[in-house]
């Protein structure tokens, strides 16, 4: 075959996969725009200060949404921290030589992509069934897990990127292993589990899925987490789907809230990564 | 005597660190259990084949069967994997092979955004910006062209109203396609660069060495990549909540409304009020669970095997 064919050959489907990545792009900024562009308006004070008025009354709020959601968080991290960070420890720890670490981390990479709404509807079945209710805890449990994997995850590849070689110097000093791993592996790979952490609230933060049948919705503000709560994202949906503009609006503006924060940390953490790694 | 204090203290800090590791098992044979016992009347009453080949909807008889819901999971995910794969193999091309470095960067990081925007968002977008796009311009475009084709032009029949299959895979396409190409990409990085070097050598041009010597070197990473993806669109859940319509039927054109597993749980769930309804949600999930828990381990394989040469 010509040499020159096979050039042109060659530019042509280098040029298809510059389009490929430009597609990627146009569909990024046109969503960012547009929840930027819809969601702008809404943002005013009344948005973050009133609890939700009455369908076509003016100046209701999503003060109960934002309060909620920020619990539920609160509420997941404590439960999905501790565990995923002190499994991951364990794995690359303690379990490094024992072949049942192996199974439990491919295990966690399969749980990290499972279905958000089954482990809504599990937590439906353990928490919210037998207590008779629904609860911000019972949604803050469903968030939790689905960060528990993740978490774990990361601190296990943090963990295992400290040198060996610093563990047996703190060995050698005559250091119990608990010692080392808590004032020198952890040290070491503080800012990786760190934004390993951050990752995973960013992404449990724009879950819907599971809330809506573990914390489910409340039109009125509360912080009693053994009630339904409201959270953003159940929010965003009930008034999406619901026929007022006004509600529309509000869950445009809750929308532009969300993706604002998701981005900041996703971007955030990205950032620290790269700065602690590169050199 | 504080040597012995120590041991104590690190076996405690073991069995901590080994108890909370074990709860990732303890969490998945939770769901499987718990999600089985919870769909064992619905089990008992339909059977299997009963349930899954029935099309019967019927809260009010206390009928139901699966066979719209799963078919419209499969058609919407593999519709969405149909559009996302090239597009994706074509992004991880450009970021590895074609884009000067300091594009490198910035095009990851902005595909990748693409999987941290949340699925709800997606789906407020689809349902007030895309629909509407895709009812007055896209969808009328290919009527009107592909349309009059015979046999395929069944596909695109219908009143383009937006709110159907073929917007939900779009939507759903673009949500997956991060994970396809952020793992396309690392697995065409562990192509050796030597093998490369040689095939230049012969004089092969830039998109020969890809198509020959990086793409089936690293398939089954890709492969992989792409199984990872199926696994996620099945369990989508919010996105496709606002654009698919939870319409009980299996849809014979791609301008119609239908409804997927996990579309079902989110809008029915909390309105089951029998027993053998909310069983067989369940049920439904159950299925769900086995079918992306297997699709996943499978695409870890792959990946693991990749990783592996």
């Amino acid at each position: 075959m010509n040499r020159k064919r096979r050039k042109i050959i060659s530019s042509l489907a280098l040029f298809a996969c510059f389009l490929t990545a430009l597609w990627g792009i146009f569909w990024l900024f046109f969503i960012i725009i547009d929840v930027l562009r819809h969601g702008i308006s809404a943002i005013t004070p009344s948005l973050f200060l009133n609890d939700p008025a009455p369908p076509g009354q003016e100046g209701g709020g999503l003060r109960n949404a934002f309060v909620g959601h920020f619990m539920i968080t609160i509420c997941a991290t404590l439960i999905g921290v501790p565990i995923g960070v002190l499994g991951g420890t364990f794995l690359a720890e303690y379990g490094r030589k024992y072949k049942i670490s192996k199974v439990i981390s491919t295990l966690a990479d399969i749980m990290v992509s499972v279905p958000a709404i089954i482990v809504g509807a599990f937590v439906y079945a353990s928490f919210v069934k037998p207590l008779g209710h629904f609860s911000g805890w019972a949604g803050g449990v469903s968030l939790g897990i689905i960060m528990i994997p993740t978490v774990l995850r990361t601190t296990e590849n943090m963990l295992s990127l400290i040198p060996w070689t610093l563990r047996e110097a703190a060995f050698a000093l005559g250091a119990p292993y608990y010692k080392v791993i808590i004032q020198v592996v952890y040290r070491g790979a503080a800012t990786g589990i760190l934004t390993g952490i951050i990752l995973a609230i960013a992404r449990v933060t724009g879950e819907a899925a599971p809330l809506l049948f573990t914390s489910f919705n409340n039109a009125f503000f509360s912080t009693n987490m053994n009630e339904p709560i409201a959270s953003l994202t159940v929010t965003i949906f009930q008034y999406a789907m619901g026929p007022y503009e006004d509600w529309h609006t509000q869950a445009w503006g809750a929308s532009l809230m969300i993706t604002v924060f998701i981005l900041f940390a996703t971007i955030a953490g990205r950032i620290l990564i790269k700065r602690r790694y590169k050199d | 005597m504080s040597k012995q204090k120590g041991k104590i203290t690190d076996f405690v800090f073991l069995m901590l660190t080994a108890l909370t590791a074990f709860s990732v098992i303890i969490i998945t044979f939770g769901i499987f259990l718990v999600l089985f016992k919870e769909s064992l009347p619905a089990m008992n009453k339909f059977g299997f084949e009963g349930f899954i080949f029935s099309t019967e909807w019927d809260p009010v008889q206390e009928l139901f069967g699966a066979l719209p819901a799963l078919t419209g999971t499969l058609i919407t995910a593999f519709l969405a994997l149909l559009l996302a794969t090239p597009i994706a193999i074509g992004i991880a091309i450009f970021i590895t092979e074609i884009a000067p470095s300091f594009l490198k960067g910035i095009i990851g990081t902005s595909i990748e955004l693409l999987a941290a925007i949340p699925s709800i968002i997606y789906g407020m977008w689809g349902l007030f910006t895309l629909a509407p796009i895709m009812s007055q311009h896209i969808e009328p475009f290919f009527q009107s062209t592909i349309g009059k084709i015979p046999l395929i032009g069944k596909l695109f029949e219908g009143t383009p109203l937006g709110v159907d299959l073929f917007t939900a895979s779009i939507i759903l396409s673009i949500m997956i396609i991060p994970f396809t190409a952020s793992i396309a990409r690392d697995s065409f990085n562990l192509t050796p660069a030597v093998l490369k070097e040689s095939a230049y050598a012969m004089g092969a041009t830039k998109w020969e060495v890809v198509k020959d010597v990086v793409m089936p070197y690293s398939k089954l990473g890709v492969l992989g990549g792409v199984g990872l993806s199926l696994g996620r669109a099945l369990g989508e859940t919010m996105a496709v909540a606002f654009v698919l319509g939870n319409l009980n039927q299996i849809p014979k054109s791609l301008f119609e409304a239908a409804a997927t597993v996990t579309v079902k749980l989110a809008n029915e769930f909390t309105e089951a009020d029998k027993d053998i309804y909310l069983s067989s949600l369940y049920y439904l999930a159950f299925l769900l669970f086995i079918m992306s828990f297997a699709i996943l381990a499978m695409a870890k394989l792959f990946l693991v095997k990749a990783e592996k040469r």
